[in-house]
């Protein structure tokens, strides 16, 4: 099997996978991160969206070594080092932006991404950029509301 | 702020954070499939590409050599170790008297197969790969026979037949109300409206898809599997597995990613993964696949309807009359049959005081998927009929939609009333909803921006819902165990199921006001049946009958206290008073702490049981109003304005009710706009089988919700007050929208659209669909 070593969460990570093997896979299983989670088999549900270099990626579309080199952001390393949660997972509580929670890793790597790339983003953005990732419980209202108040808190924090 | 001020922060009303949410959105929850036990097994289905067939022979012997497989089971071999089918309870007749009439639904399928994605064999490996492609492997000799997807057609004669028990193909019927004072309400009737109608087959789709792990060790079976119904569950497994106790089973469920209905009772796989947990040894999981759950889990609806409405000259509702085809599949259960022949039923008069009925409903057997609970089950489809007839009578009669509708509303002065179906409701002021529900939206206001859509080339249209539903499913028993813990928490144990919508925190907030402690001291224990067995979770049950439990258990845990600090402190019952977590003798500066007193305790916790019974079914009830924008030049709709009011009775969590209302409106939206499961008529094949091919809402959706609550009228069947809320935004948001699309296109551009030629649109409303419509084709008709 070949080796990969790629960076998760922070940390170096060196292991075997089969060359089948997907990025979620090799997330829930060998690495123990449940909290990526897996809705479907066609890539519409975004439950597995991670973060690759920065950028979210659904994480049941890309193999594990194509990860090889690359850093992994999943819903664990999303947390500050001591525990104090990312303005994201913090507004998703605030607004309700949850209800049953399955979605809700991959919504918020989702939000994260876009949040990098376009920190003061209008509703409409909002929605687009969490166009591929679905839930059922909460309408999306209180997701996009969740997402707004992310963006001004970390503007206000970055001021 | 003092300690006890602080506590009630967190109390009923308030809105609080939810104690379920940091574990979740730091990726700490435990759903099923997070289990990863050493040495699991994987099991894979081999599903049926067939709607009808005779199965002529498997050959398993190239999959059980493949590398990694540990054991192949085929219908043949179940039947063989005894495993039984799924019972059906005999609540339901046909015609001819004869019980409902249902082919055996059998863990894997035996003798023949009978809809597409039907669960024909299983395969246990060491890896999910390994089984699946085991799987692949596995050959299945069927010979097709006739097939039929279609209810009306499954009636015609010479129909082919699903299952040689009923040859007429008819499952169960129930005919409701008074047929001849009905017929004589219409003979004299000033106006009669007729409407064909399609509630079309629905997928719940909870985001998280079904997952079942089972191991077997001394001697005792262990399922984790994301359910509603943890103890109906383990009923099932001991139904069907020849020699397992009750006592031997216990079923355990973690976070559930949504449930909406489809996660109530047993499933096969369930009871296929739970066997070769049985006869290996080792954990067994099963973990489906979308495409799995679009094919073998429960739809919701499915239903056409031929509905007749008499009215007077001044628009007083007379009578109704319904006859309703339910395609309930090829293996109805006693749930699915219900729901179509009785709880739909129940509410079909709604919030009018209409005096005689005629409903007439068929359930009918096909080659498609079985039906059963999705997120109103029976109330969406009725209410939808209702208040299609309302709009249609409106526009013959020249009326105001809302006049007409309020011309005929039960009276408080009514309460409580016994509606034409026998069905009573405690409460419920349905002309004050409307009022609220009219102002809230602007009604008055309407034409000036239907001027305004014109002006941008848009056809706007309006529409209603006034409704009411019945919640509670007829189980209102429910009880709490308090265990008052020396660590310092307070557990409540509950054998209603969390399914995402919150309950353990509504559930914290009741022990808050009465514990006055703050609420990181309480805990919810649910999902295990090795501490409470009961109904579980379905039918916007959970909060009026457990949440009273919670309330009743908790008063009667400080009563029970009371007296063990009396002998603590040496003081009669009488003199002593509770506060905040503390209990003291009046007067004195003696006292002693709840969780002080329960590390006295010889187990070192004071543990209280009691339960609370409701007195009927709750009536939670509303107005919607929809407004939509329609584009001729495509004939897409959006939704431009949506504002409800709704009665739920005492609310507990403010945050969260507003949440189900307005997530269920948008699954709501999602029947009437684009969701549709979909099977071709000649070969029974899924065509909706993934997330592609079946529409979602997304989260380009409407967003801009105008939510309210009228508080003012409580239920009365309940200690608490409350009335269900979970299945109020699917139930209303339909009909709402879509009575909203037939005003816009029966308008048209200068008032000059389809007129009463609109109400011929079925959904789901797609851009093509409604494009069609405005030029003229709306489709083959309904009983075609």
């Amino acid at each position: 099997m070949p080796l990969l070593r790629l960076n998760v969460n922070g940390r170096p990570v060196q292991t075997e996978v089969e060359p089948q093997t997907l990025l979620v896979e090799l997330l829930r299983g060998p690495l123990g991160l449940t909290g990526t989670h897996v809705g479907c088999d066609t890539s519409q549900c975004g439950a597995c969206t991670v973060l690759v270099d920065g950028t979210s990626v659904k994480s049941c579309s890309m193999l594990a070594l194509q990860a090889a080199g690359r850093s992994v952001t999943t819903v664990e390393g999303l947390a500050r080092a001591d525990g104090t949660l990312h303005p994201v997972q913090e507004a998703f509580i605030a607004c309700h932006g949850l209800q049953c929670g399955f979605c809700t890793p991959g919504m918020m790597m989702a939000a994260t991404c876009l949040l990098q790339v376009n920190p003061q983003p209008s509703d409409d953005q909002i929605a687009d950029a969490l166009e591929g990732n679905l839930c059922r419980c909460t309408g999306y209202v209180n997701i996009v509301s969740a997402v707004r108040q992310a963006a001004t808190v970390m503007n206000a924090e970055g001021a | 702020m003092n300690a006890p001020q602080e506590a009630r922060r967190f109390g009923s009303g308030r809105a609080v954070r939810r104690i379920e949410d940091p574990a979740l959105v730091q990726g700490q929850g435990r759903f099923t499939d997070d289990l990863a036990p050493a040495g699991e097994l994987f099991m894979a289905f081999v599903r049926s590409t067939h709607a009808h067939g005779r199965i002529v022979a498997i050959d398993v012997g190239t999959a059980l050599a493949m590398p990694g497989v540990v054991a192949v089971y085929t219908g043949a071999d179940l039947l063989a170790s005894g495993i039984l089918p799924i019972a059906t309870a005999p609540a339901f007749k046909r015609a001819d008297g004869q019980p409902m009439a249902a082919p055996p639904k059998r863990a894997l399928a035996e003798g023949y197969v009978r809809f597409v994605g039907e669960a024909l064999v299983a395969v246990v490996a060491d890896s999910r790969a390994a089984a699946r492609a085991a799987a692949d492997a596995v050959v299945a000799d069927i010979e097709d026979l006739p097939m039929l997807t279609d209810p009306h057609r499954a009636l015609a004669p010479g129909a082919p037949v699903i299952w040689a028990g009923a040859p007429d193909n008819i499952c169960a019927e129930m005919r409701h109300g008074n047929a001849a004072a009905t017929a004589a309400a219409f003979e004299r009737a000033a106006h009669h409206i007729r409407l064909d109608l399609v509630n079309q087959r629905l997928a719940p789709s909870p985001m998280e898809p079904r997952s079942v792990l089972a191991s077997f060790e001394d001697g005792r079976l262990t399922v984790n599997l994301s359910s509603q119904m943890p103890s109906a569950v383990r009923g099932g497994l001991v139904d069907t597995i020849p020699g397992l106790k009750t006592e031997a089973v216990r079923v355990l469920v973690g976070d559930v990613g949504g449930g909406f209905g489809m996660k109530t009772g047993i499933y096969p796989e369930d009871i296929a993964v739970a066997w070769a947990a049985l006869q290996l040894g080792r954990p067994v999981k099963w973990q489906a696949e979308r495409v799995e759950e679009f094919l073998s889990a429960v739809h919701g609806r499915d239903v056409i309807s031929q509905a007749e409405m008499a009215l007077d000259a001044d628009g007083r509702v007379l009578a109704l009359r319904v006859r309703s085809l339910a395609n309930v599949g090829a293996y109805p259960s006693t749930t699915s049959v219900a729901i179509q022949l009785l709880i739909g039923p129940w509410v079909t008069t709604s919030v009018y005081d209409i005096p005689v009925v005629d409903v007439h409903v068929t359930a009918v057997l096909t080659n498609l998927a079985h039906t059963g609970a999705y997120r109103g089950a029976g109330r969406p489809e009725a209410i939808y009929i209702t208040e299609r007839l309302m709009d249609a009578a409106a526009r013959e009669l020249g009326l105001d939609p809302a006049e007409l509708r309020r011309r005929n509303m039960v009276r408080p002065s009514q309460m409580p009333y016994r509606n034409a179906m026998g069905q009573t409701y405690d409460s419920g002021q349905f002309e004050s909803m409307l009022d609220q529900g009219l102002a809230l939206a602007d009604w008055t206001g309407f034409a000036a921006r239907r001027d305004a859509s014109r002006t941008a080339g848009k056809l706007r249209g309006r529409g209603i819902a006034t409704f009411l539903e019945w919640t509670g499913g007829n189980a209102l028993e429910e009880n709490v165990t308090v265990q008052v813990t020396a660590d310092g928490f307070i557990e409540l144990t509950s054998a209603t199921q969390a399914m995402g919508q919150g309950i353990a925190t509504s559930y914290a907030q009741l022990a808050v006001d009465v514990f006055g402690v703050p609420i990181d001291r309480i805990r919810v224990l649910q999902g295990d049946t090795d501490r409470a067995s009961g109904f579980g979770s379905a039918g916007s049950r959970s909060l009026f009958t457990g949440g009273a439990a919670v309330h009743v258990a908790s008063e009667k845990t400080i009563a029970v206290s009371k007296q063990l600090a009396a002998d603590t402190l040496e003081a009669p019952a009488a003199d002593i008073e509770y506060a905040a977590g503390r209990f003291s003798v009046a007067g004195t500066d003696l006292g002693v702490g709840l969780f002080e007193l329960a590390a006295q305790q010889p187990a070192a916790r004071i543990v209280v049981a009691a339960g609370s019974t409701a007195g009927g079914p709750s009536w939670p009830n509303g107005c919607h109003i929809c407004e939509v924008e329609v584009d001729p030049a495509t004939g897409e709709v959006q939704v431009v304005a949506y504002a409800s009011v709704n009665d739920i009775g005492r609310i507990v969590s403010p945050t969260l009710v507003r949440g189900q209302v307005e997530g269920g409106a948008v699954q709501g939206f999602g029947q009437a706009l684009c969701e549709q499961v979909a099977y071709d008529p000649d070969s029974g094949q899924l065509l909706s089988a993934s997330f592609m091919d079946y529409a979602l809402p997304h989260a380009d959706g409407f967003r801009d919700f105008k939510t309210a609550f009228d508080t003012s009228v409580p239920c009365l069947t309940n200690a608490l007050g409350a009335k269900g809320v979970g299945e109020l935004g699917t139930i209303g948001a339909t009909p709402a929208l879509v009575n909203a699309v037939v005003d816009a296109l029966a308008h048209g551009m200068d008032g000059a659209g389809l007129g009463s030629d609109a109400e011929r649109l079925q959904m789901p409303l797609t851009g093509e669909r409604v494009w069609r419509a405005l030029h003229g084709d709306f489709g083959a008709p309904v009983f075609g």
